[in-house]
């Protein structure tokens, strides 16, 4: 059942939202859509994200504790904000993680495919994510990093694929490295938070009542 | 032995005894005894009598019965002889061989017997003997050459010479029979066959002979007698020939003398002759000189009228005036000499000249002069209608003065003072139109300026119309400064424009200033550097004519001529011309800076795109000593001034900035530095100017650090370590963004003290929602200081184990959920929206309150181990309760 409503919803999105109508509606500054970037030590989600702000990649290895970033980019066409939090891979207690997992309103969520335990962990981020955010349908992408290291490689495809799959959510192999898929990641994200943020205020301004909103509202009181 | 004289007489004994009876003639003898038989003989060549004189050679030896008796023992032929052996070369050797018919081995008794002999033998055998000769073995060669061998002893035996001379009688005696010549024979032959009676009677033919001989001395003393008279009459001819020797050669004497006298006369003739053709010479040189001079001099009449009466408005009166204006100069300053100079015909010639000049100078400048006022006023009549932001050409009038260019170019090498004036004229004339056309250009510009400003200003205000419209002085873009207090503005795109019109204007400029550089260089030749100071061609005191067509042209000319170097050259020529451009386009900078000066009141950043602007136009001129290029270049010098201005008061305001009641957490100039930096790299980003900015960048930057660092300390609501964490976060991100190389330095310092405010702001403004806790184990370590174990704090009064439960239990789950929920919630308050650094700021306090728990419980389970006191809430307590937070938002 669930599976259904994610599809109806992406069907929704794609015909009836006009970006350039509902960027003007709410407020004066541009759209900001807040990405946290989850994910075992050391798999480069601050290389993701440093190669995407500032298109450099850092070769020496320091591990994050968190960093927040904000960059203006133009989405379709559409000037909007992007707030990434990057996150440690390590924490001595996962909820600590709540909070910030809280703020998020996406996710990418990357492992590396030269270390099959860190694909392993995304399984607990993401049931974390869903926990927090007590929504089925987050935006999330998973990410499968350093994919110029082809030779190194430990996560098979297929498995990656069929985790997506599992979960309903896009799988996309990067390099911060070489830059390759790195846009695409975070743009794609925020594509889908957009949508999503489109779709809820609909649903609040709103003529028909989602099922799916129903429902999260229903378990934040439980 | 025997002596010479022996041998001598031996040989005058058997001429004696032995051959006179045969009628022969003994040549030479030796005495040599045989081997076997001790008694002597004799070996003898003898002759027969002539005419046929036949040698032989025979053994003679002293008959036994009778001393003083010879007899012929043997005799052979010469030709008989095979061959002659001395034995050895040596005188002294006395035996020598003969081959015969058998070799006879002789032992010579006397050396020079032997020698005499053996050389003897050998003329006789060279002289008679045909065909094979005998062969002359160990005789010493000089025997056989020598005519006499006698000779070689004469030299040693001086008193034994009488012998040796009979010897040699006897033996040119000989030879005088042989050198009976032919024609003696024959007439002896005739006379023996005249009286072929003699023979019978030899006394008639005796008496016959004598009767003749006596007959013959008659007749020669008579002819004796007869040539006497003849001798003479000789001896008269003779005396005649010396007399007449004589007077021939008093005669030759007189020629003589008639002679030298001629040749004295020839010489003094070829004397004058020289002296003549030297002067004939010299008169023909002087000829040349003459023509020379006059050729130079002369002015043909059809010139002397087209200098006379120029028409200068056609084409062929004025080519006909150039022509005879050159030719007029060719001759002024033809290359004559200085003693020539004195002659008085030259002397008038040129005060000809000068009048000529003079004349013609002067048409030529009244006719120039109107020609150039007329241009100017005509072009000064026509409309300026242009409303495109064009500067009109004037290439017509140009092309209307080309063809005076050479009238031009002889006006500056023969009157200096009328080609100034007339350069004064043309710079007066032209200058008025370049002026109204360079004001018009400008004031079109700054139109175009103030129009376009107006338009987007219009936009502007509509879509701000909400905000207050008062105006403020303050200038756009000052970083210290809120955005909201700013004076009107220009965006981005307008900022293009005023670029891009500028860049017009600049390219609009180039070409006009650039031809009209070059027509007056070429018109006024200014590429040539004539002398001022010495006007070579009328002073008649002048020591040397210096040839005005060879003045120094710039381009060509070896720093030969007066010593001085290319680089002054061209520096004079380029300052003339600069002077000339700077006559003309006077206006022009003044107008340039004001221009750029309308951009300043419209766009507070115009100097820095105005700058690269124009650095890009003085660096890309070939000529950097060009007007244009001075021009521009001391524009730039302002704009540059101006742009360091600008950036010193944006550095000012930094430093000035105040901080307002409302003032959020951004400083104004970390937040308008964002805008400010990427307009700035906008413009320099490809520009050579970039080192520039940047040092301002490192000043600028610098002066943000400071600021913050001062300003958060004073912030109103926000405490110090929020407002440096969130500047410099801020900071950071933007220089991260900026990439400029120079600030990479600053970057990682606005990393450093993010960081660091980030821990200061967790650790120190926490508050620590423990508080008493805190404080009680801060007692405690102190007394662990002093040196109380661990394990006896317990039993201190102020830290007994009551104390400690009296303090644990002020803090139950409940009341540390409260003081954790509050905490959150004034964080919240602390940080700013735009920042976003609430997520990162409360995951550094959770875990800074884990860490401070578990010291405490560290602490409780060292100081008060066994004692069962625990805290009133434990880590999963703690946990549930970030849950619970992050929960309920």
């Amino acid at each position: 059942m669930a599976g259904l409503t994610i599809e109806q919803r992406a069907s929704l999105s794609e015909e009836e939202i006009d970006p350039a109508i509902m960027s003007k509606k709410p407020t004066a500054g541009p759209a900001l859509h807040k990405v946290i970037m989850v994910g075992s030590g050391g798999v480069g989600k601050s290389a993701l994200t440093l190669q995407f702000m500032y298109d450099e990649f850092v070769e020496d290895y320091e591990p994050t504790k968190a960093d927040s970033y904000r960059k203006k980019v133009v989405l379709d066409g559409e000037e909007v904000q992007i707030d990434i939090l990057d996150t440690a891979g390590q924490e001595d207690y996962a909820a600590i993680r709540d909070n910030y997992f809280r703020s998020g309103e996406g996710f990418l969520c990357v492992f590396s495919i030269t270390d099959d335990e860190s694909f392993q962990a995304t399984q607990e981020f993401r049931e974390q994510i869903l926990r927090v955010k007590n929504d089925e349908s987050i935006p999330f992408l998973l990410v499968g990093n350093k994919c110029d290291l082809s030779d190194k490689r430990k996560v098979p495809l297929s498995e990656c694929q069929s985790r997506a799959q599992q979960w309903s959510v896009p799988y996309v192999e990067t390099s911060a490295k070489t830059r390759e898929n790195v846009d695409k990641v975070f743009f794609d994200l925020m594509r889908e938070i957009r949508s999503r943020k489109t779709e809820d205020s609909k649903a609040t301004s709103g003529r028909a009542k989602d099922r799916c909103k129903k429902r999260r509202l229903k378990c934040t009181l439980l | 032995m025997l002596s010479i004289g022996a041998l001598a007489n031996i040989k005058h004994t058997l001429q004696k005894e032995l051959f006179l009876a045969s009628g022969e003639r003994l040549l030479s003898v030796v005495t040599v005894v045989k081997k076997k038989d001790k008694k002597p003989c004799y070996l003898c060549v003898v002759t027969t009598a002539p005419p046929v004189p036949v040698i032989t050679l025979c053994l003679v030896k002293q008959s036994e019965q009778r001393d003083g008796e010879y007899k012929r023992k043997r005799s052979w032929q010469l030709d008989e002889i095979k061959w002659v052996d001395g034995r050895n070369e040596q005188f002294e050797t006395h035996e020598f061989d003969l081959q015969l018919e058998k070799v006879y081995k002789w032992y010579a008794l006397n050396l020079h017997e032997r020698q005499n002999f053996l050389a003897v033998l050998n003329r006789q055998v060279q002289k008679s003997v045909r065909g094979q000769r005998a062969e002359f073995r160990n005789v010493p060669s000089a025997w056989l050459s020598e005519k006499s061998p006698e000779k070689v002893a004469l030299g040693r035996a001086a008193q034994k010479a009488i012998q040796h001379t009979d010897d040699e009688e006897d033996e040119e005696e000989a030879q005088e029979f042989t050198a009976l010549t032919d024609k003696e024979a024959n007439e002896l032959g005739k006379l023996f066959s005249e009286c072929d009676f003699a023979i019978k009677d030899a006394e008639q033919f005796i008496e016959q002979l004598s009767r003749e001989l006596h007959d013959l001395d008659g007749a020669n003393i008579q002819s004796v007698l007869a040539s006497e008279q003849k001798v003479l009459k000789m001896m008269e001819h003779i005396d005649n020939a010396i007399s007449e020797a004589d007077k021939f050669e008093t005669r030759l004497d007189s020629y003589e003398d008639i002679l030298g006298h001629v040749k004295e006369t020839m010489e003094k003739i070829g004397g004058k002759n020289a002296m003549i053709e030297i002067a004939n010479n010299n008169n023909i040189k002087l000829m040349k000189e003459l023509n020379k001079v006059i050729s130079q001099l002369d002015l043909p009449h059809s010139q002397q009228q087209a200098l006379d009466e120029p028409d200068l408005k056609t084409t062929t009166g004025r080519k006909a005036a150039i022509a005879a204006a050159q030719c007029l100069q060719q001759a002024m300053n033809s290359d004559i000499d200085p003693a020539l100079l004195r002659l008085e015909a030259v002397q008038d010639q040129r005060k000809r000249f000068e009048k000529w000049k003079q004349k013609f100078s002067a048409t030529v400048s009244r006719f120039m002069n109107n020609l150039f006022i007329h241009l100017g006023n005509e072009i000064g009549d026509m409309p300026v209608t242009s409303t495109e932001l064009t500067l009109p050409n004037h290439s017509n009038v140009h092309r209307e003065l080309t063809p005076y260019t050479e009238l031009m170019h002889w006006t500056k090498a023969m009157d200096r003072k009328t080609y100034d004036g007339l350069m004064r004229v043309y710079t007066a004339s032209l200058s008025k139109i370049y002026e109204r056309d360079v004001r018009n250009f400008f004031n079109l510009a700054k139109m175009q300026v103030s129009e376009k400003l107006r338009s987007s200003r219009e936009d502007l205000d509509m879509s701000t119309s909400s905000r207050k419209s008062a105006v403020s002085t303050i200038p756009y873009g000052t970083l210290g400064i809120n955005r909201e207090q700013w004076g009107p503005g220009v965006e981005s795109a307008d900022r293009i424009r005023f670029d891009a019109l500028l860049e017009k204007v600049l390219a609009e400029l180039e070409p006009i200033a650039l031809q009209e550089q070059l027509f007056c260089i070429n018109f006024f030749q200014m590429d040539v550097i004539s002398p001022t100071t010495k006007n070579t061609q009328t002073t008649l005191e002048m020591e040397k004519a210096v040839d005005m067509s060879q003045s120094v042209l710039a381009g060509a000319v070896s720093p030969s001529a007066e010593g001085v170097p290319q680089k002054r050259i061209d520096r004079q020529i380029n300052e003339d011309v600069r002077k000339l451009m700077m006559g003309l386009f006077g206006c022009l900078e003044p107008e340039l800076v004001s221009f750029i000066q309308s951009f300043e009141r419209v766009d507070s950043f115009y100097s820095l795109y105005v700058l690269v602007r124009l650095t890009q136009h003085v660096m890309s001129a070939q000529d950097t000593h060009s007007f244009l290029s001075m021009t521009f270049a001391s524009a730039l010098v302002q704009v540059k001034r101006n742009f360091d201005r600008f950036m010193q008061q944006q550095l000012q305001s930094i430093r000035e900035a105040k901080l307002h009641k409302r003032s959020k957490a951004i400083l104004p100039y970390v937040e308008n530095f964002e805008n400010f930096a990427q307009t700035a790299e906008g413009i320099f980003r490809k520009s050579d100017r970039r080192t520039d900015m940047e040092k301002w960048y490192l000043q600028l930057v610098n002066a943000i650090f400071e600021g913050i660092h001062l300003h958060s300390q004073e912030h109103p609501k926000t405490p110090s370590q929020v407002v440096r964490m969130e500047n410099y976060h801020h900071m950071y991100a933007l220089l991260a963004q900026l990439k400029v190389p120079g600030l990479d330095a600053l970057k990682k310092e606005a990393k450093t003290r993010y960081t660091e405010a980030l821990k200061a702001y967790v650790t120190q403004y926490f508050g620590r929602p423990l508080e008493k806790l805190n404080q009680f184990f801060e007692g405690v370590q102190q007394k662990v200081a002093q040196g109380v174990k661990e394990t006896e704090i317990s039993y201190q009064m102020a830290f007994s184990k009551q104390e400690l439960r009296k303090v644990i239990s002020q803090y139950p789950a409940r009341e540390v959920k409260k003081g954790l929920e509050n905490l959150y919630k004034k964080v919240e308050k602390h940080l700013s929206e735009e920042e976003n650094l609430l997520q990162v700021v409360w995951r550094a306090m959770q875990e800074e309150f884990i860490a401070q728990y578990n010291y405490l419980e560290e602490r409780i389970q060292k100081c008060y181990a066994g004692a069962m006191i625990n805290l009133e809430f434990n880590i999963q307590d703690i946990l549930n309760f970030f849950s619970d937070i992050a929960r309920s938002h």
